[in-house]
């Protein structure tokens, strides 16, 4: 393994973007790095708030309208290799307020979240476990690896 | 003769640079994993993780332009932070004794000080995304001033650290004044030679009060918590560092491991009078002193919140009347 | 402390605008706030939501009133049984079922093991908050044991979907295994949290940074209308809990404090989770024999039905009128809805490192909130 590969294994940084939805996602996620009971960072899976840092992003919510633009931002800032995992079924599908309605369709939703950037791994559930989260980022692991 | 014995200085000076180097990379790393993790009962990231490995991956990510209003200042202040804190490694190494004005305190404290003045740079320069760049309509009707001056979250990091340059580095560079007083010295070699004629500073009074001032400055130059108010996760998120990618970030990874390790070389040298010279024992000294510092700072990071004015400036004016006492009892003795 | 703190009227001694938001490690939800600042110093607050806008409110209109009540579970990750509860129980209100009373005992069980999930992690995000990340750790250690409780009785950590109309989900039955399992789990949960409150009202440090900040002025408190801890905090003791009828058989103290601040918040839900440990104890010992569930009843029309009810944050309000067996007319209020003028106002005078800390002190929920909002651009 190169030096390359071996070092991005080594340290991964996952950035949060929350997108609407419903928070449960979002705080199995933030649970699942920072609870001792699970303790993503004994995986070398570091959270960070600075897209800068980020390696993986990992994004929650079915994109609300106001959401677009800040997630495309976001998305815009990592420096290359980067990845997505769309977490959650929102992300996956638009979710519950996507696909169900009554009389009148929801027209606040612009997700899922491929319609606005390209994603490499679905997490699905509502909300996401937290090991299921692992097994998303562990998924996409090779591609970050063998990425230039 | 004189020719190879200014080469050999300066291959020893080299080689004891670089030894140095790869040890403070491990030093954050140390902290994460046996302070931070064993105290929050977990395991944690491997020991190799946040020092060395992150910085070479950010090494190998592609780099984009930061948002800045001078991108090529703002790149190249890590760098110049970087190489103040390595040529204070350089200038405490003995082989630089003969240079007798640049191994003074004063060019010490004069290479910490641009290392903080760059902060203020950094954080001025830095226009990240995540506060006043993220579109969203707020400046509404019905929205409570709209004609007011808008910052970005960087802005008020620059500030704190303006405040960090005038009173926050005090306690460091008082305590680093002892010693000086003490032995009558500016230079290191004439601290180290009294040091190896009377004894090591630490079993003095004034050396204890010192040495403990001198933790609570290393504390604060490292911008470790409690001491992060210039890059506070509630407000500020990264402070300065915000907008650095790939390689610059990788610099500013390397750049604190570094500083640890200088820091805690600076404190065997002052008070504990011992040499940094490589090719002796004396290297396994700085080692424990600089896993000692990481520790302590480790415990008290991970025990106190971030520490808000209220807290900040007491804590700085009771270490400075300390430093104030060891120093006047420095020169009654 | 100042009793009366003047929002700047003038914009004079303003000398800059912090915006944060939408993305921000503190907030954790989207919403932008803006801080007025005059030297680190907030003189103004303002927070605008509107991002998280699904239209939950629309898309429930003409929706089957069982689908209904599924969709109000996904309005809020952290209170969603509340929301579930409360939806099901207007719906019963208007169609005069009497729910068996086991079944009101699960449910109750279920809202107070919410009530302290949601507290938990209001500690766990208020540590966070104040850099304290030991704390923060520890409390979502304390917390995982009443999410595995959660699990084992809803099916799911998140969204557990345990009331139905009529009663409750045949998964969610309590046997005698299960009752087992709570009570060790209540009673692993009442000494952690003992040892953290200890250990966290002993800590100097912490309380110097907490003590006085974000002082919210009872008269302030009552006029904006705040509900919830976050009003028990100010000295009133005022719990719908006490006049609803689910809670009628439940022996507990309305707890409050009179101190306004953010430690008077931060304690107010320690003490309140023992108050619920309280509740869950006595619901599992009584718990009536029976069936869970009344399928028995028929769908009629009905006007505009309200139910009310106390959730972690408040108090919370679901109305609608029944057609056909369909939705017509939604309304939903959310604790959060009332709570930030007064987070707004409790920031004012604070430094803004604990900005953030006065928004959280309110424990806001604006993925709950953020249904219906209207913004005009300049």
């Amino acid at each position: 393994m190169s030096l390359k590969s071996y070092s991005r294994q080594r340290a991964i940084h996952v950035m949060l973007v929350y997108t609407g939805g419903c928070n449960g996602c979002d705080i199995e996620i933030v649970n699942a790095v920072l609870s001792p009971k699970i303790d993503i960072e004994q995986y070398k899976v570091f959270l960070t708030w600075n897209p800068r840092e980020a390696d993986i992003l990992v994004v929650t919510g079915p994109v609300t309208y106001h959401n677009k633009e800040p997630l495309l931002k976001i998305y815009n800032d990592i420096p290359d290799p980067k990845l997505v995992i769309a977490a959650g079924s929102c992300a996956l599908m638009g979710g519950v307020y996507k696909n169900i309605h009554g009389d009148i369709p929801s027209e606040e939703i612009e997700g899922p979240v491929d319609n606005i950037i390209p994603v490499d791994a679905k997490v699905p559930g509502c909300a996401v476990r937290p090991q299921d989260i692992l097994a998303g980022l562990v998924s996409v692991l090779p591609k970050l690896l063998n990425a230039d | 003769m004189a020719d190879i014995t200014i080469l050999y200085s300066i291959i020893g000076a080299i080689v004891t640079l670089f030894v140095c180097f790869i040890i403070g990379t491990f030093l954050p790393g140390v902290e994460k994993k046996y302070v931070h993790a064993r105290i929050q009962q977990r395991i944690g990231p491997p020991v190799s993780s946040v020092g060395i490995m992150a910085p070479i991956k950010f090494a190998f990510k592609d780099n984009l332009e930061p948002h800045s209003p001078a991108p090529g200042l703002y790149k190249a202040l890590p760098i110049l932070s970087f190489l103040c804190v390595l040529l204070v490694l350089l200038f405490i190494t003995p082989q630089m004794y003969s240079v007798a004005l640049l191994s003074s305190v004063i060019a010490i404290i004069g290479l910490l000080k641009v290392e903080e003045i760059a902060y203020v740079l950094m954080g001025s320069l830095s226009k990240s995304i995540m506060s006043l760049s993220m579109r969203f309509p707020d400046l509404v009707k019905g929205a409570v001033h709209s004609d007011v001056v808008r910052s970005h979250i960087e802005d008020i990091s620059s500030k704190r650290s303006l405040r960090m340059i005038s009173y926050g580095s005090f306690p460091l560079y008082l305590s680093l004044f002892v010693p000086v007083v003490c032995s009558g010295s500016l230079y290191i070699g004439g601290i180290i030679k009294y040091q190896q004629i009377h004894g090591p500073f630490i079993f003095t009074t004034q050396g204890i009060l010192a040495a403990f001032i001198f933790f609570i400055g290393y504390v604060i130059l490292l911008n470790e918590s409690p001491f992060n108010i210039i890059e506070a996760e509630s407000d500020v998120i990264q402070g300065p560092y915000m907008e650095y990618i790939s390689k610059y970030r990788s610099v500013i990874y390397l750049t604190k491991g570094l500083l640890m390790f200088t820091l805690a070389a600076l404190f065997t040298i002052f008070f504990l009078g011992i040499p940094l010279n490589l090719f002796s024992w004396n290297i396994l000294v700085y080692i424990i002193v600089a896993l000692l510092f990481t520790l302590f700072m480790g415990i008290l990071s991970a025990f106190t919140p971030v520490f808000t004015n209220r807290q900040f400036l007491p804590v700085v004016i009771v270490s400075t009347l300390i430093g104030v006492l060891a120093i006047v009892i420095g020169i009654l003795i | 402390m100042i009793e009366e703190k003047i929002p700047n009227p003038n914009g004079e001694l303003i000398e800059t605008e912090i915006s944060m938001g939408t993305v921000h490690p503190a907030a954790l939800e989207p919403y932008r706030v803006r801080f007025f600042v005059e030297d680190e110093i907030i003189q103004e607050a303002e927070i605008t939501i509107g991002v998280n806008h699904r239209g939950v409110e629309r898309i429930m209109e003409g929706l089957p009133v069982e689908k209904a009540n599924a969709l109000t579970e996904k309005i809020c990750g952290i209170c969603s049984n509340s929301h579930t509860w409360n939806s099901v129980l207007t719906a019963e209100k208007g169609l005069n079922i009497d729910i068996p009373n086991r079944a009101n005992y699960i449910r109750v069980i279920m809202g107070e093991l919410e009530r302290l999930h949601s507290h938990l992690l209001y500690l766990a995000h208020g540590s966070e908050v104040l850099g304290h990340e030991t704390f923060s750790m520890r409390i979502f250690y304390i917390r995982e044991t009443v999410m595995d409780l959660l699990d084992m009785i809803g099916g799911n950590r998140v969204q557990y979907g345990v009331s139905i109309i009529g009663g409750v989900r045949p998964r969610c039955e309590l046997n005698e295994m299960r009752i087992l399992k709570i009570e060790t789990g209540l009673d692993q949960l009442e000494s952690d949290i003992t040892k953290f409150a200890e250990r966290f009202k002993a800590d100097p440090i912490v309380n110097s940074r907490i003590d006085g900040v974000g002082y919210l002025p009872p008269k302030q408190a009552r006029k904006l209308a705040v509900t919830g801890p976050s009003l028990r905090a100010c000295g009133f003791d005022y719990d719908i809990r006490t006049e609803m009828p689910q809670y009628d058989d439940f022996d507990f103290e309305v707890i409050s404090l009179d101190t306004c601040d953010v430690k008077a918040n931060l304690l107010m839900r320690v003490l309140e989770s023992f108050e619920s440990i309280k509740i869950i104890r006595q619901a599992i010992k009584n718990l009536p024999k029976g069936p869970i569930a009344d399928r028995t009843w028929e769908m009629i029309d009905c006007d505009i039905i309200q139910s009310y009810i106390e959730v972690p944050r408040g108090i919370c309000y679901h109305s609608y009128a029944l057609e056909n067996g369909r939705i017509r007319g939604s309304v939903i209020r959310t604790p959060s809805m009332s709570n930030i003028a007064a987070m707004q106002y409790a920031a004012i005078g604070n430094h803004i490192t604990d900005g953030q800390l006065c928004i959280v002190q309110c424990d806001p929920c604006f993925t709950c909130t953020d249904r219906a909002f209207e913004i005009i651009e300049l």
